[in-house]
Order: structure tokens, then C-alpha cells, then sequence
């Protein structure tokens, strides 16, 4: 369990932020802490499941930061399905 | 005054240059302060300004000016006319008092470098009124919003800012010391003079003045007027000393002078200019947007320029630069309202229906690209729920402009293939960029840029503490009282915005 920072990106939102998460977060968790930055704030609420990718890749939702393979800094996207 | 006319000893007396003898040239004028470039001394004594002035009429010039000047602040002073003012136009010139006033204090350490290290007697002469000149510039522009504390103590900025590690004086401090804090005779002639004040900021204090004037703000308008004619004149070492370069063979060095500092302006001069014009100028008072000042002014002017000297235009310029007048300020804006706190003025949303109209009919797209945002944050305004307009993490910020890096905007907008950062690992570090341009300056000089740290880097690095908003505010010196607020407490969200439903829309 330990700190670890990425940038967190919502799709349609407009800039990129400094989102810290748990390295033992699972995507779904992850998803959640980036979307909450950008969801119901600048970006439009939506009854749809989340979803991490990397470099256009989607990741699991069960996969954990470390699992994934996350380095600190690197840039998660996160959007609807 | 003399008897002689200025043509018959003008030359004589601005030309002491000569051959040492009993020093070395390269300890008098070394590399590292001059940056020749190899050029022999002679060569350089070609150098010749457009605009010339004498010492006398210089003195006799500034004192009228300041006399003028301090008159009007005078009598505004005892007026009521700060208080009348848009709260959108008081953002304004807050906003530029805290980017500009101490900054163009230290121009002149660039201005007196040229003054020594300059390799002509001509230059070294109008370099040293550039000195003055920016030392006047300081001193006016803390003066005047001095006089400003009683009615705005952010007028306090002016001289504060600069001091600080507020994320907007770090990215203006980052470019101003590449431009002429730490910068060579050479290069600072190319890029402050020719680049920065021939490109930018003598068009831009002209058409401020004349925005100051339409909103009423009399002692803004002949304040900046007043400054300007002086830029107008020191401006112009940059010309020939990019000529020099050229007829010597290094119209290489001049151009990549000039790309390097164009790009680090503009991103600068979006954020300050870019929000200002179309967004905190009342919008009865707009003469033009943004992009069309941009467009008719500084583009055509540059096109110019370069066209005049042999130069080509930066290589950027069509494939990154021109794109961003469509998206780029649109989204620092919105960056710097939803970040509002860590500013020092009120940003003014400037998203009323009646200015979104206005947007869209002169950025079409504008309510696709930007005005949702702004829908779902008028929704929560409405909603009671202004918390969620303002922030709980840090935004990513560029390692070489230091501003927020909006990337996702430009590729919602249609104007970038991804919106992901530009990243590079150097020695073990990873920088983020928010451009290619950003990435080519750093990579064309890492030792220059490499050891500096962005506000985020800075947060991550354990400096910032506690390590959350509230410490991060207390680490840009930012109290409670200081921290920027809504400029009209929300009015612009009183009500949903329906496209086309005012009358400019309509009639549109």
C-alpha cells in the first residue's frame, strides 16, 4: 500500500491532472478517483461503466496499478464505455 | 542644447569603439556575456540603430512623459473612477500588474547587460536608455497600483507576485529569465527586442491603451500609452542586430533564436492577453476577439518581419502555432477559473449568454468545444453547488511553459491528433510537455532547462506541505483573502444558456 501519482485524463475533459492513487488500486478504483476530478464538474455525468486505458489500450478493471504495470507519472485515460 | 545640429555629431559621439591593446577582446566581451558568435569587432560596428536619440532629448522626452503620466494618475486617484470599473476589466489589470510590473524591472538587467556586453558603441548607447526605460517601467507600474490598495489590496500583486511561487509568476519568471535574466547580449537583443517587444508587447500595449480608454480606465490607458512609446524605441535593437547576424552567415542562430522565443511567448501572452481580450473586457467594449487581434496584428506583422530580414517563418507555425489561436486560451481559461483560487485577481467566467453568443459567432464551435463545460458548471452553480467549481488536485503543468497542459482541449477541438502529453525521460527524469514545440526547446538546450522544477514537480519532491490544495495555496503565498474568487459572484450562471437565445445569437 503506498502512495503512487499518475496523470489522470477524462475523455472530453480539457486538461490533464495530478491524480494520487494506491499502487494496490484496481482500475475500477482508479477510474473512479481520476473521473472524480472531471465527473459532474466540467464533464457531463453519464449512467455508464468506466473504463482505464493506456495509450488507447484498455486495461482490465480487476488489474491492480501495480499488476498493470503503471509507472509514477504515467498518464491513465479514463472514460465511459 | 548644442549649437551643432544632431546629424553633424550625433555619429561622432555614440561611435567609441576601438582596438584594445592592452586587454584581451575576450575577456572585455566574453563569450558567455556577448555571444559573438565569432563575428570580428569591426563587423559589428556596422550596427546601426533606426531611431535615434540623444541623451538630452532623452531626459527632456521621459520627463514629459512622466509628468503627463503622474498627472493623471493624480487626479483619477481622488475619483471614483476605479470603483466603476467592470469587475472583468479590474481582473484585468490586476492580472497585469502582478505579471508585468516586476518583470519589466528586471528587463532592464537585460537591457544593461546589452549596455556592457553589446559589441557596438551604438548599441551599448540605446541599450542604456532601454535601462532606463525599464527601470521607469518598474517603478510606474508599482506606483500605480500602490495607489490602488485602498480600493483592491491584490493591487499588491504588483510587486508581490513576482516574489512568489504562484504557479503563473513561476511560468513567467521561467520566461523571462530564458529571455533576458540569464540571457546573452546576442540573444537577448533577438529575443526580448526583435522577438518578444517588436512582436508582442508593443502592438499589444497599443491595443490595450485603446481598450483601457473604451472601458474608461483613463490611468490604465495612459499608463501603458505612455510605456509603450517607449518600447517602441528600444525595441529596435533587435533589427540590426539580427541583420549583422545574417550578413555574417548566422541566419541560422537568428532564426532559432526567434523560434525558440516566439513559441515561449505565446504561450504566455494566451494566458495573459488571450483571457483579458475575450473574456474580462466587457463585452460591449470588445473591438475585436482575440484571435483576429492575433491575426491582424502580431501574425501579419511577424510575416513581415521575416519576410523583410531573410527570415522564414518559425517551423511550427502553420502545423502547431496558427491551430492554437482557435483552442488554446479557451482553455487556459477555463484552467484558471477552475483553479481560481491559486490566482491572485477574480478571474470573470465571461460565460454569460450573451458573451457565449459572441464566442461562437467568433469561434465557431465554441459552445461544442468549451460551452459545455461551462454548462455543467453554470448547473452546479445553480445548483448551490460552487464547490464544484473549484478544484481538489493540482493540473498537470508543462516543464518548459509552466501553464497547465491542455492537450485534451486541442484534440476535443479537432486541432491535435491525441491529447496525450508530450513525455521525455532525460538523465532519469520525466518531463511532461505540453507541446512539440515546448519538447524541441528543451531537447535543442537540456542544460539550460533540465534542473528546473514545475510546481507539480515541486509537490511530488516533498516542498510543498502539507501536500494538499490548502498547501499548495500556502506555498504560492496565497491566503484565504488573496485567493481569486468569481469577478461578478456568478451572474454569468444565472440562468441556463440556450444557443441563439439572445439577440446576437438570434441573429446569427
Amino acid at each position: 500500500m503506498a502512495l503512487f501519482p499518475l496523470q489522470g485524463m477524462f475523455d472530453g475533459d480539457f486538461v490533464l491532472m495530478l491524480v494520487p492513487v494506491d499502487d494496490q488500486d484496481t482500475m475500477t478504483q482508479v477510474a473512479e478517483k481520476v473521473a472524480h476530478h472531471a465527473v459532474g464538474r466540467r464533464v457531463a455525468a453519464q449512467d455508464r461503466p468506466l473504463q482505464v486505458r493506456r495509450n488507447s489500450v484498455p486495461v482490465p478493471a480487476d488489474a491492480t496499478v501495480t499488476s498493470a504495470g503503471f509507472g509514477p507519472m504515467d498518464v491513465v485515460e479514463v472514460g465511459y464505455l | 542644447m548644442p549649437s551643432l545640429e544632431r546629424s553633424q555629431w550625433y555619429d561622432l559621439t555614440r561611435d567609441m569603439n576601438w582596438n584594445f591593446t592592452y586587454v584581451d577582446e575576450k575577456d572585455v566581451f566574453p563569450e558567455e556575456m556577448s555571444r559573438s558568435h565569432g563575428i570580428a569587432a569591426e563587423d559589428w560596428w556596422g550596427w546601426d540603430e533606426p531611431y535615434k536619440v540623444t541623451y538630452t532629448e532623452y531626459v527632456h522626452n521621459q520627463f514629459g512623459k512622466d509628468a503627463s503620466v503622474y498627472a493623471v494618475n493624480a487626479v483619477v486617484g481622488r475619483s471614483k473612477i476605479f470603483e466603476s470599473l467592470d469587475p472583468g476589466w479590474k481582473s484585468a489589470i490586476i492580472a497585469h500588474y502582478g505579471a508585468i510590473a516586476v518583470p519589466e524591472y528586471t528587463a532592464g538587467i537585460g537591457e544593461s547587460r546589452m549596455g556592457r556586453f553589446g559589441r557596438a558603441a551604438a548599441w551599448r548607447n540605446m541599450a542604456l536608455y532601454g535601462t532606463l526605460d525599464e527601470t521607469r517601467h518598474g517603478q510606474i507600474q508599482t506606483y500605480f497600483p500602490y495607489g490602488l490598495l485602498a480600493k483592491e489590496p491584490r493591487a499588491d500583486w504588483a510587486h508581490k507576485a513576482f516574489h512568489t511561487n504562484e504557479w503563473g509568476a513561476l511560468a513567467a519568471r521561467s520566461l523571462f529569465d530564458d529571455m533576458f535574466g540569464a540571457n546573452d547580449a546576442v540573444s537577448t537583443a533577438i529575443q526580448l527586442t526583435f522577438t518578444f517587444e517588436t512582436g508582442f508587447t508593443n502592438l499589444q500595449f497599443l491595443g490595450m491603451a485603446a481598450d483601457a480608454m473604451r472601458v474608461g480606465d483613463v490611468d490604465f490607458g495612459s499608463l501603458i500609452s505612455s510605456i509603450q512609446t517607449d518600447e517602441a524605441r528600444h525595441s529596435q535593437q533587435g533589427e540590426p542586430t539580427v541583420k549583422i547576424l545574417i550578413e555574417q552567415g548566422h541566419r541560422d542562430v537568428a532564426q532559432k533564436l526567434v523560434d525558440h522565443m516566439f513559441w515561449r511567448s505565446w504561450k504566455v501572452f494566451a494566458l495573459l492577453t488571450g483571457l483579458s481580450m475575450d473574456y474580462y473586457t466587457p463585452l460591449e467594449h470588445r473591438a475585436h476577439s482575440f484571435k483576429e487581434f492575433m491575426t491582424e496584428f502580431i501574425v501579419k506583422q511577424f510575416l513581415d518581419q521575416f519576410r523583410d530580414f531573410g527570415l522564414d517563418k518559425p517551423w511550427y507555425w502553420d502545423e502547431y502555432f496558427l491551430p492554437e489561436l482557435d483552442w488554446l486560451h479557451h482553455a487556459y481559461h477555463l484552467g484558471v477559473y477552475n483553479w481560481r483560487p491559486t490566482v491572485w485577481w477574480n478571474p470573470d467566467a465571461g460565460a454569460s449568454p450573451e458573451e457565449r453568443d459572441w464566442l461562437e459567432q467568433k469561434y465557431p464551435g465554441w459552445n461544442a468545444n468549451f460551452g459545455r463545460h461551462w454548462d455543467t458548471m453554470g448547473e452546479n452553480i445553480r445548483a448551490g453547488k460552487p464547490e464544484l467549481t473549484l478544484p481538489e488536485t493540482l493540473p498537470m503543468v508543462c516543464n518548459m511553459c509552466h501553464i497547465p497542459i491542455c492537450t485534451p482541449a486541442g484534440y476535443n477541438a479537432g486541432k491535435l491528433d491525441s491529447p496525450l502529453p508530450h513525455v521525455l525521460v532525460h538523465e532519469g527524469r520525466q518531463y511532461n510537455f505540453c507541446s512539440v514545440p515546448c519538447k524541441w526547446i528543451f531537447e535543442e538546450s537540456p542544460e539550460r532547462f533540465k534542473g528546473h522544477t514545475s510546481v507539480v514537480d515541486r509537490f511530488l519532491g516533498g516542498e510543498i506541505q502539507p501536500p494538499d490544495l490548502g498547501g499548495a495555496l500556502a506555498y504560492m503565498s496565497l491566503s484565504p483573502e488573496e485567493c481569486g474568487q468569481d469577478a461578478t459572484d456568478y451572474d454569468w450562471a444565472a440562468q441556463a444558456y440556450v444557443p441563439g437565445g439572445t439577440a446576437a445569437g438570434a441573429d446569427k
